[in-house]
């Protein structure tokens, strides 16, 4: 009998356990009572672990997902990096056209800002293969009506004269070249002389006495005396001048970037380029384009006119065009000749 | 493999009764049904697995000990009730601690080492499990909770395919 009953004891163990929950479920049925306290604990102290499960695997979600998100962010930097590659060279195609618009749109309203003079607008194409040999071709030629010896300016000054014509093309020379000269004049003296080239990327002006006041920055003008540049264009400034022997030795900066043309003007007439307000305004120095400089009163404190500078002995100059009948009160040098043009009265000056 | 079901293929002295580590009942208990209610936010698919079920079956076919097996299921139900909100404590506590003997008897007269058998001893425990759940619901509570559904067939099929991966990794538990 005892030995069954300890045989059995699981089985009443069983039977006691499972009575004791029944007896549980029908107290909290019968009284409609909560067993709130084991529900406490048990939340007690499985909660902590939920928590702390909860964060870790957000965590861990986290950097999964981070790590996911790196994949993909490594491969859409590349494909970004690809497309800002194309967008770079795209922007620099369009700075390109939109440079060359600007420069074109320049020389658009200075052409437009002159109706009476022919102008051509011309594309750089090419220079010289000599590096000693300042000169550039032109994409205009013969068949644009490009003739030897017209002026090639842009906006911002004069650039140098046509030496050779080709049929669809033609060269150019710079006033940087030794072989170069233009008729000059300094703005605010009036003081005339010889822009010439040098060899180097500054041409000289030439032929202004040691006597005649002359500073850095001073603005040189075309002086119309060469029959080539129309008269007051602007040719460039004073960088340097000092005492020279027997004249001061003047470095010129020339306005125009000779070594950074693109686009430039071949005026096919020789005409003076009128200024727009010309006939309205009168008086006062003042730029009308950045090319032309409207000429100005001389200053009373100008001495530019005076007897001394009148008296000074004109010399002979290789200048490049003929030189005009000079204004009444300016000082000039003595006349050259151009080689296309020149009057009989006029002695030969040699010309490039 | 039809020796492993069959109860008299080995006699009882023959199986052997497999030793753990101190606290390795508890804390796998208690992992599983921390593990229940975690996976249980995130989304219902956790629900196809009972972990409770397993840990309780588990360790009542390997330590073949009906007094430990019942408390083990009686522990592991009471908790499960008590962290649910609307069941009364007592309804997985009932069915799981006859579970639990019933585990350790099975366990102490056949060999459930082979994946075959440990999953029909999961897939026949769960719905037995199933079926005191709903008749305790039924007789005390008087819901009308089913005895199978199609739900809970598939709900059995992944628990023991579930549960033979989980068996394996338990084993590993064992002090040799």
């Amino acid at each position: 009998m005892i030995d069954t009953t300890l045989r059995q004891r699981p089985l009443f163990l069983l039977a006691a356990l499972v009575l004791a929950q029944v007896l549980l479920l029908a107290f909290q049925i019968k009284r409609d009572h909560d067993v709130r306290l084991i529900r406490y604990w048990a939340a007690a102290v499985i909660m902590p672990f939920e928590r702390g499960g909860t964060s870790a695997f957000s965590k861990t979600g986290g950097i999964w997902s981070d790590y996911v998100g790196l994949r993909g962010t490594r491969a859409e930097n590349a494909r970004l990096r690809a497309e800002v590659d194309q967008l770079q060279l795209r922007n620099r195609e369009l700075e390109g056209q939109a440079g060359e618009a600007q420069r074109l749109s320049v020389l658009l309203n200075f052409h437009d800002a002159h109706p009476e003079t022919q102008m051509l607008s011309a594309q750089v194409i090419g220079a010289s293969a000599d590096p000693a040999s300042h000169t550039l071709f032109l994409n205009r030629g013969e068949r644009d009506h490009v003739r030897r010896n017209q002026a090639v300016i842009t906006p911002d000054g004069i650039v140098g004269k046509i030496v050779e014509v080709f049929p669809a093309t033609s060269q150019v020379l710079l006033i940087s070249d030794k072989d170069s000269g233009a008729g000059a004049l300094l703005a605010d003296t009036r003081t005339h002389g010889v822009v010439k080239g040098s060899g180097d990327p500054d041409p000289r002006l030439d032929y202004v006495v040691n006597d005649e006041p002359v500073h850095a920055g001073e603005v040189i003008l075309t002086s119309g005396e060469d029959r080539i540049f129309p008269k007051d264009l602007l040719i460039g400034t004073v960088s340097m001048a000092n005492p020279g022997n027997p004249f001061q030795v003047i470095h010129v900066q020339p306005a125009a970037r000779l070594d950074r043309l693109e686009d430039v003007l071949i005026l096919l007439t020789p005409q003076e380029l009128k200024k727009p307000n010309e006939s309205d305004d009168a008086g006062g120095s003042q730029t009308i384009s950045p090319g032309i400089v409207q000429r100005e009163p001389a200053p009373p404190s100008n001495p530019a006119p005076s007897a001394a500078n009148a008296a000074k002995p004109n010399r002979a100059h290789p200048a490049v065009g003929t030189v005009t009948a000079p204004p009444a009160a300016s000082p000039k040098p003595p006349a050259a000749t151009p080689n296309t043009q020149a009057p009989a009265s006029a002695p030969a000056a040699p010309q490039n | 493999m039809s020796y492993m079901l069959n109860p008299g293929a080995q006699s009882e002295s023959n199986i052997e009764v497999h030793k753990y580590y101190g606290g390795t009942v508890i804390v796998t208990a208690f992992l599983a049904l921390v593990l229940q209610a975690f996976l249980h936010k995130y989304g219902r698919w956790s629900e196809l697995i009972d972990l409770p079920l397993l840990v309780t079956v588990y360790f009542g076919v390997s330590r073949r000990n009906p007094v430990t097996g019942m408390f083990l299921g009686a522990a592991v139900g009471l908790l499960q009730d008590a962290l649910s909100h609307d069941n009364p404590i007592g309804l997985y506590g009932i069915s799981k601690t006859i579970v639990g003997y019933l585990a350790s008897t099975v366990g102490a007269r056949i060999d459930t080492q082979h994946p075959v058998s440990r999953l029909a001893l999961i897939f026949l425990f769960f719905h037995f499990h199933q079926i005191l759940f709903a008749i305790t619901q039924r007789a005390l509570l008087n819901h009308s909770e089913p005895f199978f559904t199609l739900r809970l067939l598939l709900n059995s099929a992944v628990t023991a395919a579930f549960g033979v991966a989980l068996f394996a990794l338990l084993d590993r538990l064992r002090r040799s």
